[in-house]
């Protein structure tokens, strides 16, 4: 089959309004490909994260109920690299520094417990929200970015049409429909960013609670096991 | 970058790629022939007949006797009557007539004089008969097979005008080609004629447009611009309004119907000529 470019300035294809533009629309352009590239780039990364994310803490909870023994499953998954893992890890540490003392505190190690649980909770959800500003400023600067183009490339337009001396459509609309690209080009960058941005806000809000859940219920443990010490 | 970062880097990279691709190959569009030899250059004149003045291609053939080609060639009339040469013209349906004429030069033994005879009488015709005669004799050829195909190249060769290397670039005559520019330029008058004129000394403005069509008349891509001639200071200002005035006319006007046969006759043919155009008025 023979397939063709088609440059023909009739069509809308993207290469031929691409080719025909001002440097600085170019470069717009440019800009949103990048952005478009980056934020699929992050949603793709996230959401197969967030998947492996949702399965490893439904198994690591699951395991850590079927267990008896706190210190043993520490030994068997405390390494997992997974949130819900150093969460449980965190915890754990902290347990055996306080217990490991003479003289036990039990609300100062309740209290220590609930902290550096909470800290790991934070940290995890820090770690997991490291990309989702990206997505927001795509989200909300591209659309701006592409009408920048746009205004400059319909000003070009005028310029060329009033160094014409002709007004007909011929001679104004490949230069409106190229500096519209550019307008086009933002909203297919901050679209899906928006859309990704919000999605994972909730997931990991629901993530954050998951983890806060799991850090409540094995600091009831320990602090069910500090009393019986 | 962990490995799961560059897997997304890299699906986003490919993702965005196919989705331009898509975007920019003409999937939808026929496909443009591929511009093998130039386009065969045609004049079309703004003031045309709205009736055919010249043989009609694409009727049927009138008369049912074959004309032989030393009838032909003998007596020419000083100028042809407008209908004649459209019940004269044969088309290769005669083929398919019962019997060869009794007046028919080719039998196989003798075949060079036959053909001969049309060319000599033709240098001596004005250039307008001379094409005409000269489209019917290779109609002629066309139709009575091989044989005298064979004797016709010859005789070309013979007086220098075409050679047995390319015999099929023959059969495409300047008389076709003037036949084929003025149907084109009888079937777009009508979208001609709606068009305004955008200034004074726009119609003085030659566009040459390169039409690329299909098999059924259809354009098989937008009217191309070739360059502009008559452009002067004053109409300077109307040329690009021209040619977009010219293109639309092409455009709206298509389908054209055009003898099938000239569609593709060794690379050249209708699927792909350059019209030069000018605004009627």
């Amino acid at each position: 089959m023979n397939v063709m470019l088609n440059t023909d300035a009739a069509t809308l294809s993207p290469i031929a309004l691409f080719l025909q533009a001002d440097w600085v629309v170019k470069l717009v352009m440019l800009g949103l490909i990048l952005a478009s590239v980056w934020t699929w780039m992050i949603i793709i990364g996230f959401s197969s994260r967030m998947r492996g994310t949702n399965n490893t803490i439904r198994r690591f909870e699951r395991d850590f109920r079927k267990s008896d023994n706190i210190d043993d499953f520490h030994r068997v998954r405390g390494d997992d690299d997974s949130p819900v893992a150093r969460v449980f890890a965190a915890g754990v540490t902290e347990w055996r520094r306080s217990t490991g003392q003479r003289s036990i505190d039990r609300d100062g190690t309740r209290e220590r417990l609930a902290t550096v649980m909470g800290a790991a909770v934070a940290a995890e959800v820090d770690r997991m929200a490291d990309r989702l500003n990206i997505l927001a400023t795509i989200g909300s600067v591209a659309p701006f970015v592409g009408l920048f183009g746009t205004v400059w490339g319909i000003m070009r337009a005028f310029t060329a049409i009033a160094g014409e001396q002709n007004s007909s459509l011929a001679v104004v609309a490949p230069g409106i429909a190229e500096a519209l690209f550019a307008t086009a080009l933002g909203l297919f960058a901050a679209i899906p960013a928006v859309i990704a941005y919000n999605r994972f806000s909730h997931s990991i809000n629901r993530v954050e609670a998951r983890l806060s859940r799991f850090a409540d219920g094995f600091h009831t443990t320990l602090s069910r096991q500090l009393e019986a010490r | 970058m962990t490995r799961r970062d560059s897997f997304a880097l890299s699906g986003s990279a490919l993702g965005h790629v196919a989705v331009f691709a898509l975007l920019s190959l003409s999937f939808l569009h026929a496909e443009k022939p591929v511009d093998v030899t130039p386009p065969i250059d045609v004049s079309l004149v703004s003031d045309v007949a709205m009736k055919s003045q010249s043989p009609n291609l694409t009727a049927p053939p009138a008369a049912a006797s074959a004309p032989d080609l030393g009838q032909m060639s003998k007596a020419p009339p000083p100028i042809p009557a407008p209908e004649q040469p459209r019940v004269a013209a044969p088309t290769p349906e005669k083929k398919s007539a019962p019997a060869p004429k009794p007046a028919d030069k080719p039998a196989p033994e003798k075949p060079k004089p036959a053909p001969k005879k049309p060319e000599k009488a033709k240098s001596a015709a004005t250039p307008e008969k001379t094409a005409s005669s000269k489209k019917k004799t290779e109609e002629k050829t066309a139709a009575k097979g091989p044989k005298i195909d064979k004797a016709f190249e010859r005789s070309m060769a013979a007086i220098g005008k075409g050679s047995a290397d390319a015999p099929r670039a023959a059969e495409l005559g300047d008389a076709i080609i003037a036949d084929l520019s003025s149907v084109i330029q009888r079937q777009v008058q009508p979208c001609a004629n709606r068009l305004t004129s955008p200034g004074p000394g726009a119609n003085e403005i030659s566009s040459r447009l390169r039409i690329q069509m299909n098999r059924d008349g259809s354009l098989a891509a937008r009217p191309e611009l070739r360059g502009q001639t008559g452009i002067t200071a004053e109409n300077r200002r109307y040329a690009q309004r021209v040619a977009e005035l010219a293109k639309g006319a092409f455009i709206a006007c298509a389908p054209y119907h055009l003898p099938d046969k000239y569609y593709d006759v060794g690379g050249r043919g209708w699927k792909d000529i350059i019209l030069t155009y000018k605004l009627p008025g």
